[in-house]
Formats: structure tokens, sequence, C-alpha cells
């Protein structure tokens, strides 16, 4: 038996922010082509108020996450926090989620960063800590403020959202983890330095040697520790910077688009980084019936991949009416111009 | 540094999660928390969170805010009666527009920054209410 067949999804959660900038006004103000847009299958995305951060909206993911587990808050042993745009460089953002949950102090709390894949990697680190019966549950949250530089082509898609899960022996389960496969490599397709507000990247080198080799690389691997292939499948849900190569990635594993098309959010909000590939698992777990299988594959630049095989339970059911359905979230929008985005995530220059 | 980091994490819990403490004798509740009753003297207290739902009951707009709330304008304050407890609170709304603000409208809790001690410094972060979210079930 696998450690990961011991463990499973107990709780879950997603956040998305009210307001939503039209991609059509990034075309007008950067004076791109209409068509750009459309080459990434995105019309817009979810941008988090003035008041909002990565610590906020990872805080209602996981209340959400918390309400569907109805477990007590301080048998949590562990908060672990994937993210990329931190509020502080130093001073723990998974700190204040867990004192302002009532986690705290009997818990490991902590960070981690590794692109897009961080919450993915505390995923397989929860799975880890609940298997070897170190801690009872973990609480996995994944949250981003994505920054872009204003004007690049990275704007387009940069956006804010948040996906929490709470992991726990596989008997409580939502939906168990069948297997796990990390793949990772030394990959300069985006990075951030030091004391930079906005990351670069290596263009058309973020797709084949980075994005596609990685994820493919990730689930045959896992399909090869398993026996499993794309039939066995339900839904299929993959890291998505736009809403072009989740679909494509798919084809090239030979998925069909109707399995990956439940989990796609970034046509509608964007690319949430940390919670891009979490919160369609989020969604597809508000939607999902009992036995049903899920792929599960996040990306992060740097670069790596995870591939998770995932069986639905009956616990399902009783669950998902437990907390706001990711469509809910989604429902609850606000159109803003460029102008009030530009206010809310900070990017005009004040003195 | 303008702000007080040990008062900022003295009163977290009331800031984070609505803790209060209600009175064992007089059975009335004291939010900010205390360690005497406000209302009868008494020491005989109990901790309670009032993380719950609101009606709003009146409001007023601040354009002209004070250092480190500048960039939240307009800000919102408001008096609040919670659904359960039917305790009284003072607030910050979030997430809505000013002509979209009615008497009586049901609000929830959620954890918002409130202000940052310039771009160095501590961001404190706090309860705000919002229109409660619309579900599809």
């Amino acid at each position: 038996m696998k450690p990961e067949e011991n463990t499973g999804i107990v709780g879950w959660g997603a956040y998305i922010p009210r307001y939503r900038l039209p991609l059509k006004e990034i075309v007008r103000i950067w004076g791109f082509s209409e068509e750009t847009p459309k080459g990434l299958n995105t019309i817009e995305k979810a941008v988090a108020g003035r008041d909002e951060d990565a610590i906020t909206m990872g805080w209602e993911a996981a209340l959400n996450a918390l309400k569907r587990a109805g477990i007590d808050p301080k048998l949590i042993g562990g908060v672990w926090f994937g993210t990329e745009s931190k509020p502080y460089a130093v001073k723990p953002s998974a700190t204040v989620i867990a004192e302002a949950l009532g986690i705290t102090p009997d818990t490991m709390a902590t960070d981690l960063e590794f692109a897009c894949r961080a919450a993915s990697e505390s995923l397989r680190l929860s799975i880890a800590a609940v298997a070897s019966g170190m801690v009872k549950y973990g609480l996995v949250i994944g949250s981003d403020t994505a920054q872009a530089n204003p004007g690049d082509i990275l704007e387009f898609t940069a956006s804010s959202a948040a996906a929490a899960f709470i992991v726990g022996l596989s008997k409580e389960a939502v939906a168990v983890f069948e297997a796990s496969y990390t793949y990772v490599t030394d990959t300069p397709d985006f990075w951030r330095r030091a004391y930079i507000p906005y990351p670069l990247h290596g263009e058309a080198f973020t797709g084949q040697p980075a994005y596609f080799h990685h994820i493919e690389s990730a689930v045959r691997g896992l399909f090869k520790k398993t026996g499993l292939k794309p039939d066995d499948f339900d839904y299929a849900i993959f890291h998505q910077p736009n809403g072009t190569f989740p679909l494509r990635v798919a084809k090239r594993l030979g998925f069909p688009k109707e399995k990956v098309l439940p989990g796609l959010l970034t046509p509608y909000i964007g690319n949430s980084y940390n919670a891009s590939a979490l919160i369609g698992l989020a969604k597809v777990l508000d939607e999902a019936k009992p036995g049903q299988r899920i792929l599960l594959a996040p990306f992060g630049s740097g670069a790596g991949s995870d591939a998770y095989s995932i069986v639905v339970t009956e616990k399902v059911l009783e669950r998902q009416a437990k907390a706001p359905r990711v469509v809910d979230y989604l429902n609850r929008k606000k159109i803003i111009d460029y102008a009030l985005y530009a206010k809310y995530r900070n990017i005009i220059k004040k003195i | 540094m303008k702000y007080s980091i040990a008062r900022y994490w003295r009163e977290r819990h009331s800031h984070y999660r609505l803790k209060a403490v209600r009175c064992l004798d007089c059975n009335r509740v004291n939010y900010p928390p205390s360690t005497i009753c406000r209302y009868c003297g008494s020491k005989n207290l109990e901790e309670i969170e009032l993380f719950e739902q609101a009606r709003l009951l009146t409001w007023s707009v601040i354009h002209v805010a004070t250092e480190g709330f500048e960039d939240y304008k307009p800000i919102i304050i408001a008096m609040v009666e919670l659904v359960d407890s039917k305790v009284k609170i003072l607030t910050q709304l979030t997430d809505i527009d000013l002509d979209e603000i009615k008497p009586g409208m049901l609000l929830e809790p959620v954890l918002r920054r409130v202000s940052e001690d310039d771009a160095t410094g501590i961001i404190q972060y706090a309860i705000k209410y919002r229109p409660v979210l619309k579900r599809g079930d």
C-alpha cells in the first residue's frame, strides 16, 4: 500500500475576489492587438481589492475548507501556505491565517515558495505528515495576488484567487489520494530577483521546455507508477497559465477536452498562480460524484510538476453545500477599468 | 514606525476573530473585550467569539482618512447588529459600492487589511463586513 492511500482531502475551499478586469482594457491601455487575449483564451481576470492580499484570500479559502471538514481547528498540526506574493518578505503569512482561524499555537506553520507549485509541494508534504501519523490534519493553502510588469504579456493573465485543502486520513476523506509523483529540474523559464517588483520570463521558453515537459513527465511518471491511463480518469486538471496550454497538454497526454473544461477557470478569472490548478480541483470537488477519479497536475516555474490520482468518495455529497462553491464566487463580480485595477494592485507610483 | 506593535499583537484576537467577553453576572457582552465588565464592574467574565452574520444599522463614509488609511478611501464605518447575539459593533464595510448600501442588509465577516504603517511597517488585519455572498444552492 502506498503512503498516499492512507490520506485524502477532508475539506476544501476556494476564494475569488469580487473585481474583474476585462482583458480588452489591457489592450486599450498598452496598445496590444485585440487578437492577443483571444490567443490566450481568456476574457477577464480576477483582481483583489485594495484591502485584500494573499493572506486575506487564503484565510477565506481556508475558512471554507474548515466549514466543509467540520473539524476542530485545534486538530490541525500543519499550516502550509504556498504563494509567490507574500505580503511580507520576512514574516510568515501562515501564522496570521493560523491565528485568525484558531489553529495556533500547537501547529507547524510556514510559507513555501516554488513559483506556482509551492502549494502543490505543500500538498505532498501534508500527505507525508498525515500518513506518518505526525499530524492528524494538515491545512494546505495556495493563494496569490499574481504580479506582472504593466504592459507585459503576462499582465493579461496574472490574477488573484486562493484555494485550500484539509488533508486527513482516508477514512474521513471526500477524496482519497491514490498515488502522487513529482518531477523537477533546474529550468530558468520564469523568475523574480530580490527587491524587484515584477517577475521576468523566457517568453516562448516557458512553453515546451518548462510547462509541457514537466507536466507531461509528471503525468507519465504517475501512469508508470500506477498503471493508470487517461481513460481511467473522469477529470483532468492542469496548471492553467492561460486558457490554451491546459487543453494542449491534455491533448498531448490523450485526455479529451471534456475532461479538462470542468476544472478550467483561467478563461474567466486568469492565472491565480498557486491557486491556478488547485482552484480547478476545488471546482471539480464542488460537482464530483462518488467513485470518480481526478488527475491533478500543478506546475511551477523553475521548474516542476506534481501528478496526483485522486478518487472521490461518498462523503463528498454531504460536504459540497457546506460552504460557498467556486461558481458562487464566479457569479459575484464587478467589472472595473484599468485605473481602478492599477489602484487596487498598488501599481501606481506614489510617494 | 508609528503604530504600537505591542497593542496590535495584544488585540489580534478581537481583530481577527471578534473575540469578546460575556459578563457572567449581568450577562452583557463587552466588545472589544475588557478585563472588567463595562456595565457592572464584575470581573466574572467568559471569553466568547462574535464571528457571525450581521444586519446593517447605520453608516458613515470617510473621504479624508488619517495616515496609514489613505489608500483605503472611501472608508465605510458601519454600526451593525449581530444576528445571533444581538450585540452591536462598530466595523467597516468592504466589497460594496456606496450606492449599494441599504439599511438592514445582511452582512458577513471577512478578514481584510485595515491599514499599513507605511511601506516598511506592520500591516494591520481585522474583520470587516461585506454583503453575504449569494449561493446558488
